[in-house]
């Protein structure tokens, strides 16, 4: 796992905002911006009469926002609305945006793992919106491998390396209460070019949840800098 | 959502700080903030910060066919919208008032000035052209985003190496950065834009209008009117654009011209600085031109 870079970036007209990076130097790094305003007004016709709507909007370094922008914004939020209490803001509306900050053509497994985990440090920097537990993603890579069926799992493969794999994948966990137990996957994504078998990607599930951890721990001890 | 308008307090503490040339955070009215440079791994990200203002800007290049009214020059696209990251009273997809502004001054500061010499964007005349692309994110919106956008896509332009591409007959090569060392832009002269904003004067005091440099949010909202002057180092004005509020005088436009004058020279200075501290820091990994 490359070395985290957690920041609170306290932009000045939302609730919260923080950056996140797997890795910060020169060297290639996936790195997203986010920034979350709520509860605050809603349109009349986006109101939910008995939870806040959660709206997420995706933004890449280049270009307007496409089609896969919007396609990976749905992705997100369906992925972590579990993870906040919607119920408890009636009528309101909950934004996220998400900025990019590295110029990919598309959004690939490390840059979705950097928003995802960007997204939960702005909803905890915010403060204002209840969360029923903090969803960390990483993601995990596949070495080529010409001989055994045991190829190597990569935790968290960085820009040099992804020409050499052949399958790449992200997955997302919920840690819920609890020191470090209790963390449950929350959404996968896994592409390979060649075929693969479950327990692969059992193995590489279970490679991730030890990465997340990692995260997470990395997450909570950036909120005791902030103070 | 638009915001509520300032509360009366607010107004009129402001109103009467002004008339006895206080501003709220402390600055002289002829102040600016001081602008803040970052620039990003990649050749061409910059981020600009003045004050609690943000803009990110990147520039990116990729080789097209050219239209055919123009087969000798390049084009630069700029894409400048502002997301509800800036500020919640920006919707996506319906272009505020501030965001139609922006990207019109920018197109006239950064495209029609000629700030970039697009002819040098040619590679193979009728066939092949550079195409820029300048993205422009407002990430935080604390008043005056318009010079903070400009000043973030010169910096971002002048910081930008493109690959650079050979021409053997009608074939074109263009060299990875590794292999040969990529090539700055060809800049002619770097705009800077400075937006004041005016004051109505109240009828008992002088006749007029109070005029202050750098807004702040609240200041924005609060004005009258505002001028934007686009000029660069050279004393040459790119742009001057004034949208209504307070009729100014000939010579309030005069010294307000004067004004930005001064503070184009030192903004030159200030760019200079920053970009070869970064090339500094550069020249240790990849060789730059």
């Amino acid at each position: 796992l490359r070395e985290l870079s957690i920041g609170y970036e306290g932009l000045d007209r939302v609730d919260g905002s923080a950056r996140f990076g797997f890795g910060w130097s020169f060297t290639g790094s996936a790195a997203a911006l986010s920034s979350i305003s709520g509860p605050i007004e809603v349109r009349l016709a986006a109101e939910n009469p008995s939870q806040a709507t959660f709206e997420v909007l995706l933004r890449p370094l280049s270009n307007v926002p496409g089609t896969e922008s919007k396609a990976l914004a749905s992705t997100i939020r369906n992925l972590l609305t579990p993870s906040i209490i919607l119920t408890q803001n009636p009528r309101t509306l909950v934004q996220l945006v998400v900025q990019a900050l590295i110029p990919a053509e598309k959004f690939y497994s490390p840059l979705v793992a950097s928003i995802i985990n960007a997204s939960t440090l702005a909803l905890m920097n915010a403060g204002s919106i209840p969360m029923r537990g903090i969803v960390c993603a990483v993601s995990v890579g596949r070495f080529r491998s010409n001989i055994m069926p045991t190829s190597s799992l990569i935790l968290d493969p960085s820009d040099d390396e992804l020409s050499s794999l052949q399958g790449i994948g992200c997955f997302a966990f919920l840690f819920g209460t609890g020191q470090t137990g209790g963390s449950e996957v929350v959404w996968s994504n896994w592409q390979s070019s060649i075929s693969f078998s479950e327990e692969e990607l059992i193995k590489a599930r279970d490679l991730a949840r030890g990465g997340a951890e990692k995260v997470w721990i990395g997450m909570k001890q950036s909120v005791g800098r902030v103070g | 959502m638009r915001p509520p308008s300032p509360s009366i307090p607010e107004r009129e503490f402001l109103l009467k700080a002004l008339e006895q040339s206080l501003r709220l955070d402390g600055r002289a009215p002829l102040q600016s903030r001081t602008p803040t440079l970052t620039f990003g791994p990649e050749l061409g990200w910059v981020e600009c910060a003045l004050g609690k203002t943000r803009v990110l800007a990147y520039v990116s290049a990729k080789i097209v066919k050219p239209t055919p009214e123009r087969p000798f020059e390049g084009t630069i696209t700029i894409h400048s919208e502002i997301s509800p990251m800036a500020s919640r009273e920006y919707e996506v997809g319906r272009p505020s008032d501030e965001e139609v502004t922006i990207t019109r001054m920018l197109d006239k500061v950064l495209r029609r000035s000629d700030a970039v010499d697009k002819e040098s964007l040619c590679i193979l005349a009728g066939e092949r052209v550079w195409a820029l692309r300048l993205t422009i994110h407002c990430l935080a919106d604390a008043g005056n985003m318009l010079d903070c956008a400009c000043l973030a896509g010169v910096v971002a332009l002048k910081h930008f190496r493109r690959p650079e591409v050979e021409v053997i007959g009608d074939e074109v090569i263009v060299h990875a950065p590794t292999e040969r060392a990529p090539v700055p832009l060809s800049i002619h002269h770097s705009p800077f834009c400075f937006t004041f904003a005016f004051f109505a004067p109240s009828p008992s005091s002088q006749s007029v209008p109070i005029t202050i440099l750098d807004p702040v949010h609240l200041e924005q909202r609060l004005s009258n009117g505002s001028i934007s002057i686009a000029l660069n180092a050279q004393r040459e004005i790119c742009v001057l654009q004034k949208l209504g509020g307070v009729p100014l005088g000939a010579e309030e436009v005069v010294g307000v011209v004067q004004v930005a004058v001064g503070k184009a020279k030192e903004m030159e200075r200030l760019v200079e600085s920053a970009l070869k501290e970064d090339w500094e820091g550069r020249k240790g990994g990849v060789e730059v031109r």
